[in-house]
């Protein structure tokens, strides 16, 4: 067994925090959702299809957001990952390198696993009719709407980038605590001020609407995934002087 | 035989202090090693160092004959279980079951036996643990690894008598078994005293006494009785300490007394009292500066 995935295996010891949690909160989530929405009347609109005039649910206003919850817990667990399991893994004889690596690794395994679940949720949903409550829970209008290999591939990258992200800030926390994970927060904060004044003096704001409004979702998963990228980067170059 | 640890002008700075200055020690495989020194010594800088868990500002680390920062062919032949050691949300069986993984010689039969002994249920929580059996849960980690070289920092903190008493049968036994290197650092030191066959003694960062325990027995003797007898006994020996109450004296005298020196403090009506090793670090601290400082280098050989 390579230390990598024994890195892997040593966060899925007590595998309630990684395989558990995140889904507890999404189906409380859910729950309260599928409440709301089932005392919600749905509005309908008349549409002209192959039998006639017909009364469709109108999706407008059923998009509930909530499953940003199961997302951003990924951003704790990547936090966790290291601020909380740094310590015992260097104990355990492993180069921060490898902790690091074999990190990464296990958060790619979740996302894509932990995506392709989330894909298969958003095809019940449509299969359902929204859990029979007409509630999109599952699809995020733009973001999370298209064939269930976009839905994957974006769900995946999206998950992949707030675990890395999240591990970012654990290393910054382990070794510089809180005063330097506010600093790595103002310094983030300054970057994309700097980048918004450069954009503004080149009178550059209708180049970006453009840009934006014309990224399709396959080209912004591409731009997270190598955002996520660069965070594993960045991560990497800052664990290499942590201390425990 | 090739030192297994082996440091050289090692010097840790933090901000505003020196935790290490300019240290250099050799530790040979094959034997175990007292740490001994005041709490805020360096004693865990060092330790930390070795395990590669902190980095040095400068001077050499090698250990099994590499650096072992981000070695992991040194680093997996090695444990080293802090006397703070911080844990995930883990029960006691997660993390045996963890290190049971990652070191190559692990034995659960003793990993077992010994949670068994300190009574450490393998479904408590660790967070929940007190200080004790939090202790104990490094101890078992520490011997069950079996790992070349082994680094105990306080390994009993918190731990009652009964509780030590199993750790050192323990060691002595698996140590017996498995020879290996171990490196303990401690405050108890007349209680671990008979474990080591060599020992280190920091003060404020720097190495004050390195020597072979065989050879501090006797090193130093405490003689007492009437102040003439005393003065006229200890004239021309390297003193570190003297102590006068009324007519009597008592003075810690340094070196070896032969069946001569004896015969004559018994003739004298002098009582004579070797330095404990717990004594003798007391005192290794104050050397440096002690202008009747003597020299104990004979000690080491």
């Amino acid at each position: 067994m390579s230390t990598l995935v024994r890195v892997a295996r040593y966060h899925l010891v007590q595998p309630f925090q990684y395989l558990v949690l995140a889904w507890m909160v999404l189906a409380f989530a859910f729950v309260v959702n599928v409440i709301i929405f089932g005392i919600t009347p749905v509005s309908h609109h008349t549409a002209l299809t192959a039998n006639g005039l017909v009364s469709v649910a109108s999706m407008d206003g059923r998009y509930t957001g909530a499953l940003c919850s199961f997302f951003l817990m990924f951003l704790v667990l990547g936090v966790q990952s290291i601020g909380r399991s740094l310590p015992f893994g260097l104990t355990l004889g492993v180069s921060r390198r490898s902790y690091y690596t074999g990190t990464a690794l296990l958060a790619v395994l979740l996302a894509c696993a932990d995506g392709l679940a989330l894909t298969a949720l958003q095809a019940i949903e449509r299969v359902t009719d929204g859990w029979g409550v007409n509630m999109g829970f599952f699809r995020v209008p733009y973001l999370l709407d298209g064939p269930w290999y976009q839905t994957w591939l974006t769900s995946f990258v999206g998950l992949a980038l707030l675990f890395v992200y999240g591990m970012w800030f654990g290393i910054v926390y382990r070794r510089w605590s809180l005063f330097g994970t506010l600093t790595f927060v103002a310094a983030q904060v300054t970057v994309l001020l700097g980048a918004a004044l450069v954009i503004t003096w080149a009178h550059g704001w209708t180049g970006v609407g453009h840009f934006f409004t014309g990224l399709t979702v396959a080209g912004l998963t591409g731009l997270l995934a190598v955002l996520a990228a660069a965070l594993l980067v960045g991560g990497h170059a800052t664990i290499r002087r942590a201390t425990v | 035989m090739t030192p297994a640890i082996s440091v050289a002008g090692l010097t840790r700075r933090y901000r505003d202090q020196v935790a290490l200055d300019d240290v250099s020690v050799e530790i040979e495989a094959g034997s175990i090693t007292g740490l001994l020194g005041r709490n805020g010594a360096g004693k865990t800088t060092l330790l930390r160092i070795l395990a590669g868990q902190e980095f040095q500002s400068s001077g050499s680390v090698s250990v099994l004959g590499a650096p072992p920062a981000e070695n992991e062919h040194v680093l997996r032949r090695m444990v080293f279980v802090r006397e703070d050691q911080a844990y995930p949300d883990f029960k006691v069986r997660h993390a045996l079951r963890a290190a049971s993984w990652f070191y190559p010689n692990w034995d659960a039969g003793l990993a077992d036996t010994l949670i068994a002994d300190f009574d450490l249920g393998p479904d408590k929580v660790i967070k929940k643990l007190s200080r004790g059996m939090r202790s104990a849960l490094g101890i078992t980690i520490g011997l069950a690894a079996r790992a070349e070289v082994t680094l105990f920092d306080e390994p009993y903190a918190g731990l009652d008598a009964v509780a030590r008493q199993i750790f050192y049968d323990r060691l002595l036994a698996d140590y017996a078994e498995r020879p290996r290197t171990i490196l303990l650092s401690t405050h108890l030191i007349d209680e671990a005293a008979a474990l080591f066959e060599s020992v280190v003694v920091i003060d404020r960062g720097r190495v004050v006494l390195e020597a072979a325990a065989d050879g501090l027995r006797g090193i130093a003797t405490t003689v007492s009785g009437p102040v003439l007898a005393v003065d006229e006994f200890t004239a021309g020996r390297p003193v570190w300490h003297r102590r006068r109450l009324g007519s009597q004296a008592s003075v810690v005298t340094v070196g070896q007394l032969d069946e001569a020196a004896r015969a004559r403090a018994r003739s004298l009506g002098l009582d004579l009292v070797p330095l404990t090793l717990q004594q003798l670090v007391v005192h290794a601290a104050e050397w440096p500066a002690s202008p009747e400082g003597a020299d104990l280098e004979g000690a080491s050989a």
